[in-house]
């Protein structure tokens, strides 16, 4: 209680304005919709606090542009030296800015970490297949993971480097809350859903960013953070809905950036729970009903790219040989028919859709709910807020099709296959004894091309069987000031130490 | 009057307590907060290993003892989201809201109130009528779209004052109009009323007919004698404007109470809902007290013993 009491007198002090940053310097203010929950970059699973800690913490490398690719942080190689083990040679000379030199055993003491119970981290699926780290000296680690993985386990997830000296020293609580990383911004400071600012780091192995402070300002009201955009308060600004575009593309001061999302929209049949989605005709026909170029165009406004496959061309394992569904309303009814549904009597299906969770899902879903009406399907969209959502997601209890959103930043097929198809995921409410079998294989395959064969296969086996109605990626809208130069990423990462201004 | 403020207060503590459980058992039947937290790649077993490790696994009796216990001596646990004690994070955002929150208090009382005097005294001329349109809106308009109006007029537009943030006065100006916009159109409303009956009361003709200067009758025997009705009410106001600014501070990304409160909400961070509540019911039970303990300065007749 005294604790508390203390803290709600700091903040009282707080209230007062902090010190301005120095005019001269260059300043790039980014709004996203949420603050970071935590400074601890082994507590939290959510992008908009990644995109924070990453200025701060770094991992042995980003994901670089393109799947496969990755940009060589505080790792400057890596190599495979058995199917199960993968070696990483650190960077040297790297210290984090208290002064601790960086070196092997702070990696293997962030993997162990996160894998401590007794922290209770929501990062545990991150490392589940990391079995163990060596560090044979300093300078090297190597993971080894359970079973062969194609995707160097190191690099997979967001897996950033903590000091273990400052950890074991100040205790979760404080470290936490006061990030020393190796990374090219230190904390100036955190005034939770207020601000946090960040200036360069002059000791960083990477030189010296071009801006001299970063300050994430949070706006959750849209409608806000374009009016705080327009007058010149933040430089950036994430989820843009649509309807804002031409204010923002006419000002004076402002543009948009948009880039294609790694992020797709799918609508998936429950084929665990019983009923006439469980029929393989049923599922194909409700393909050939719905029209994703029409829900793009008309929902999304334009700002989507349909796909056909639930690998889609940005993500390692896309093969464009793999055929789709196109709207065809006449092979829809003849299938229904086929399934012993003619005209669609005897079907009444509930489509679940969560609100607000992913730009214009619960409209997608109506729009779907419509467009199956006018192929004889009566069909009921379920509208649910986000945690009982999620919550009946996990027990697979949404039935029969359910709307889901998924982004990959590895972008590798393992991620969307393992994760959303195979009958132990889950969230995967469907069950193919070939797809299980497959999807492990080609988690384990080292080689590119025997690799990227099974991915086509499982592609065309999912297609042929139809456990989702495959939709659309989205385009991921974002608006600056006219003097910042930055291009946005399909993962959602926003980095500040890429951007300048004029 | 001392036995009355003990009486009070214990009636306070049971208050307090009931709150506690009420609040305790509809989070804990809304499930648990596990499957939310974990990323939505977590197998069965990790998200129970969570589970287990929060404690969510136990009988809802063993939560609750352990919860009283530590509650009892004002430890509400960690919050689930943020890993920080979650009492200490709804104090750290009190100041802000209660900065805010007086603020549209000012601004209800100083509007409100005399809007609705001179409403009261010039029925049905133009300054009753402009005064009470004003308050149709600001009763009927929704909290959320005035914010964006007005930041889109003041801050887009004419660039008098900044569009969102906490910062120096400035900051505080639109979100202070926005918040006290609803409760100033009631207490307005409240005043007119009240003020229309003790008018026509026949102790204010006496008071006319023996003279007194016109300051005299309306504001020391016709207002005073209104205030009571307007006194309970602006007690409420102000509880609500404490407890209710979370969509003002949404909408002007506030960082108060009211936001971490949607925050956690939405995310069922448990202890933090708690906290919240506590401090919410905290605030009403001494307002309640307050405005008890005004009936008897403004009316002499009203004693406690």
């Amino acid at each position: 209680m005294k604790r508390a009491f203390v803290s709600f007198l700091g903040a009282l002090l707080a209230l007062s304005p902090a010190a301005p940053l120095r005019a001269a310097d260059t300043t790039v203010t980014i709004s996203q919709g949420v603050d970071a929950d935590t400074l601890n970059p082994l507590a939290t699973t959510i992008t908009p606090t990644f995109n924070v800690v990453q200025h701060v913490y770094e991992r042995l490398a980003d994901f670089g542009n393109g799947p496969g690719n990755y940009e060589p942080r505080l790792a400057v190689s890596w190599k495979r030296i058995n199917p199960t083990t993968e070696e990483y040679k650190l960077r040297r000379n790297v210290t984090f800015s208290n002064g601790d030199p960086f070196t092997s055993a702070d990696v293997r003491y962030t993997v162990d970490w996160i894998k401590n119970p007794a922290n209770a981290s929501k990062q545990t699926p991150y490392v589940r297949d990391i079995d163990r780290v060596e560090t044979p000296d300093p300078y090297t680690v190597r993971f080894v993971s359970k079973t062969p993985t194609a995707i160097p386990p190191g690099l997979q997830n967001p897996l950033f480097i903590v000091d273990a000296k400052y950890f074991q020293a100040r205790g979760n609580a404080y470290a936490g809350e006061h990030p020393v990383g190796t990374g090219p911004y230190v904390l100036r400071e955190w005034k939770r859903d207020d601000q946090t600012v960040f200036d360069a780091n002059p000791k960083w192995w990477g030189g010296k960013p071009k801006i001299d402070h970063v300050v994430f300002k949070p706006i959750p009201e849209a409608g806000a953070r374009v009016a705080a955009l327009r007058t010149g308060a933040t430089d950036l600004i994430t989820n843009v809905p649509p309807q804002y575009q031409i204010q923002l593309v006419g000002g004076t001061n402002t543009k948009l950036e948009s880039t294609r999302s790694l992020r797709q929209l799918f609508i998936a049949f429950n084929t665990l729970q019983p009923g006439p989605q469980q029929n393989k005709l049923v599922r194909q026909a409700i393909n050939y009903a719905v029209d994703v170029p029409a829900i793009v165009k008309n929902v999304l406004g334009g700002r989507g790219y349909e796909i056909t496959s639930p690998i889609p061309p940005n993500y390692f394992g896309y093969d464009a040989a793999v055929p789709g569904y196109k709207h065809d309303l006449a092979k829809a009814k003849a299938l229904l028919a086929k399934a012993g549904y003619a005209d669609g009597k005897g079907i009444s299906l509930v489509l679940n859709a969560p609100i607000g969770r992913y730009n214009r899902d619960r409209e997608i879903a109506e729009a779907i709910a419509g467009q199956l009406q006018a192929a004889g399907i009566q069909t009921t969209v379920r509208p649910q807020e986000w945690v009982s959502y999620s919550d009946q997601l996990n027990r697979r209890a949404l039935t029969p099709m359910y709307e889901l959103g998924w982004n990959q930043p590895s972008a590798d097929a393992d991620g969307v296959i393992t994760a959303l198809f195979t009958s132990s995921a889950p969230l995967s409410c469907y069950g193919n004894p070939e797809i299980d079998k497959l999807a492990d294989q080609a988690r384990g395959e080292l080689d590119v091309a025997k690799r990227k064969a099974l991915y086509k296969q499982i592609a065309t086996i999912l297609h042929d069987d139809a456990p989702w109605i495959v939709m659309f990626q989205y385009e991921d809208l974002y608006a600056t000031s006219k003097r910042l130069r930055w291009h946005p990423r399909g993962d959602e990462w926003i980095r500040a130490y890429e951007m300048s201004v004029t | 009057m001392s036995a009355y403020l003990v009486r009070r207060a214990l009636g306070a503590l049971w208050a307090l307590i009931g709150v506690a459980i009420v609040v305790f058992l509809i989070l804990h039947m809304t499930g648990d907060p596990a499957s939310v937290m974990m990323p939505p790649e977590a197998t069965k077993a990790e998200i129970e290993a969570f589970r287990h490790e929060q404690g969510f696994d136990r009988p809802l009796i063993v939560q609750f003892a352990s919860f009283a216990v530590a509650a009892a001596q004002g430890d509400l646990g960690l919050s689930l989201r943020h890993q920080e004690p979650a009492m200490a994070l709804a104090l750290q955002r009190l100041p802000a809201t209660a900065l805010l929150a007086s603020s549209a208090f000012l601004i209800v009382v100083l509007v409100g109130v005399p809007a609705g005097i001179l409403s009261a005294l010039r029925p049905r001329t133009w300054v009753d009528y402009v005064a009470r349109v004003i308050a149709l809106i600001g009763q009927s308009a929704p909290t959320y779209w005035i914010g964006l109006m007005l930041i889109l007029f003041f801050a887009v537009r004419l660039g008098w004052f900044p569009a969102s943030g906490i910062g120096d006065w400035h900051n505080l100006i639109l979100p202070a109009a926005t918040l006290g916009f609803f409760s100033t159109a009631k207490i307005m409303r409240l005043t007119r009323a009240a003020m229309l009956e003790v008018l026509a009361a026949d102790y204010l003709r006496t008071a006319r007919a023996k003279g007194l200067t016109f300051p005299r009758v309306t504001l020391w025997h016709g207002l005073r004698n209104a205030l009571l009705p307007i006194v309970t009410q602006l007690g409420v106001e102000l509880g609500t404007l404490l407890s209710g600014a979370i969509i003002t501070e949404t909408v002007f990304a506030w960082p108060g109470v009211g936001r971490l409160a949607v925050q956690a909400v939405f995310e069922r961070d448990f202890p933090v809902v708690e906290a919240v509540v506590l401090i919410a019911a905290t605030t009403f039970v001494l307002l309640n007290l307050v405005v008890d303990l005004l009936y008897a300065v403004l009316d002499p007749r009203i004693r406690y013993a």
